[in-house]
């Protein structure tokens, strides 16, 4: 049998995870059609659940098509959606399914969404969701009861290291790896010397040995996309070069696509830094053609 | 065994404490609602996030910020406003009881919303209030401010 994305992390090679984000309709096969942007060495794909709380394909059912591409899925969580039932719910079919891996988020607010008039639920945060998937991996439901077959899910978390405030980062970082979380993925990284001291502290207070660090990498397509992210986006925080760069490119994507492969280059040069985390907004098709120039796939 | 992760209901209210909950709950309310913007949840953990009601989250967060907190310290959900999580994390590093915020808080118990909390920590239901730092409390350190430029 092919190898999980536990055994992988446990392996200590370097990890490549990339993000696909489930269409606006029943369309299966958008998905399977995506698919095939992932063969080349990825670890693991992100599926992303309703993303900035617009409704789209369910992030469990995208993952059973994935599955069926022989593409090893993690899905996103989000509490935003769901009381403790339906989570604990929803995890039990994900297991039954073959879902091995689930990220762990609270959640955009509904606001940003298209239905900004809906109901927030938020019963738990991202941290007690991870304690909560954790503690069904050793066989207990919220309630106490005990679960007869216990799921074995490899638990993933956010991090942000560029929003304010830092310390509260850090604090939130060393809760959710005190909770069980298997794995970390960054917000998308474009300041690479905030970034690096980051990793620094991360270090100084040994979480990085208890758990996998993969740092986010966004491509972007063009100099508005860039000026987006730093305007509507908390905590992303954009080192002007980049900006300027994009702004004087003749051609935006292909200077989106060097710049995305210098990050890179530049966080496998970070110490404690285990893999990176791939996330084109709407631009799947870019993946494999990073993971080409950088090369990683000689990794 | 208490459950670390949810206020479980050791035992239903009855409609005696109900009353004298109601009751406590209104002298309560005096106190905190005026003090900090008290959102009623019952299950009060005020003593350790600073004295600041982190309730006041549009998404109730109980345990830090989500990734919305803005540069200037304001709420992604309403911008005119200031993120509960940003004021808990100056007053605690004020007060010195940044290193309580280590400890993952509960799964808020929905049935004391709307309960007198000190009701409820007299009946031990609820976890009571921390007064001072215990002692592994006391050998965390954390010191991330300067990461920023």
């Amino acid at each position: 049998m092919a190898m999980t994305f536990k055994d992988k992390i446990e392996s200590g090679r370097f990890l490549v995870c990339g993000e696909l984000g489930p269409p606006q309709s029943c369309k299966g096969a958008v998905i399977r059609n995506k698919s095939e942007h992932f063969r080349q060495r990825i670890d693991a794909v992100n599926i992303t659940d309703n993303q900035t709380a617009i409704v789209r394909l369910s992030s469990i059912a995208s993952a059973k098509i994935l599955m069926e591409e022989k593409i090893e899925p993690i899905i996103q969580m989000t509490c935003r959606d769901r009381n403790r039932i339906a989570i604990q719910s929803d995890l039990l079919g994900a297991a039954a399914l073959g879902i091995r891996n689930v990220l762990c988020l609270t959640g955009d607010h509904q606001k940003f969404g298209n239905h900004p008039e809906s109901r927030g639920v938020f019963d738990l945060d991202s941290i007690q969701l991870i304690a909560t998937v954790a503690g069904m991996n050793e066989g207990r439901f919220l309630s106490g009861d005990e679960i007869k077959t216990k799921p074995e899910f490899c638990i993933g978390a956010a991090a942000n290291p560029f929003a304010d405030p830092f310390e509260m980062r850090l604090i939130r970082l060393y809760k959710k790896i005190t909770a069980g979380a298997h794995f970390i993925q960054t917000q998308a990284v474009f300041d690479l010397d905030l970034f690096a001291r980051w990793m620094d502290r991360v270090q100084e207070l040994k979480l990085s040995e208890k758990t996998a660090v993969l740092a986010g990498v966004m491509p972007v397509k063009s100099v508005n996309a860039l000026l987006h992210m730093q305007k509507e986006v908390p905590g992303v925080r954009i080192s002007p070069e980049y900006i300027s760069r994009m702004k004087n490119a003749s051609d935006p994507k292909e200077e989106g696509i060097k710049i995305a492969v210098e990050i890179i280059q530049a966080i496998r040069s970070i110490k404690g830094i285990r893999g990176i985390h791939l996330m084109p907004v709407m631009w799947e098709s870019v993946t494999p053609v990073i993971i080409r120039e950088s090369g990683l796939n000689r990794l | 065994m208490p459950n670390k992760l949810v206020t479980l209901e050791t035992r239903t209210l009855t409609p005696g404490e109900r009353k004298f909950s109601r009751f406590l709950l209104f002298f309560e309310d005096l106190i905190k609602v005026p003090l900090f913007r008290c959102q009623r949840c019952g299950e009060c953990i005020l003593s350790s996030t600073g004295f600041t009601c982190s309730q006041r989250c549009p998404k109730r967060l109980r345990n830090g910020p989500c990734g919305g907190t803005g540069d200037d310290g304001s709420c992604e959900v309403y911008p005119d406003r200031k993120c509960i999580w940003f004021l808990i994390h100056k007053r605690s590093k004020w007060l010195g009881r940044l290193p309580m915020l280590f400890d993952i808080k509960k799964i808020h118990n929905w049935n004391l919303e709307r309960t007198s909390a000190w009701m409820n920590v007299f009946w031990k239901r609820i976890d009571p209030p921390i007064l001072f730092l215990n002692r592994t409390q006391k050998q965390r350190k954390i010191h991330g401010n300067d990461i920023q430029r």
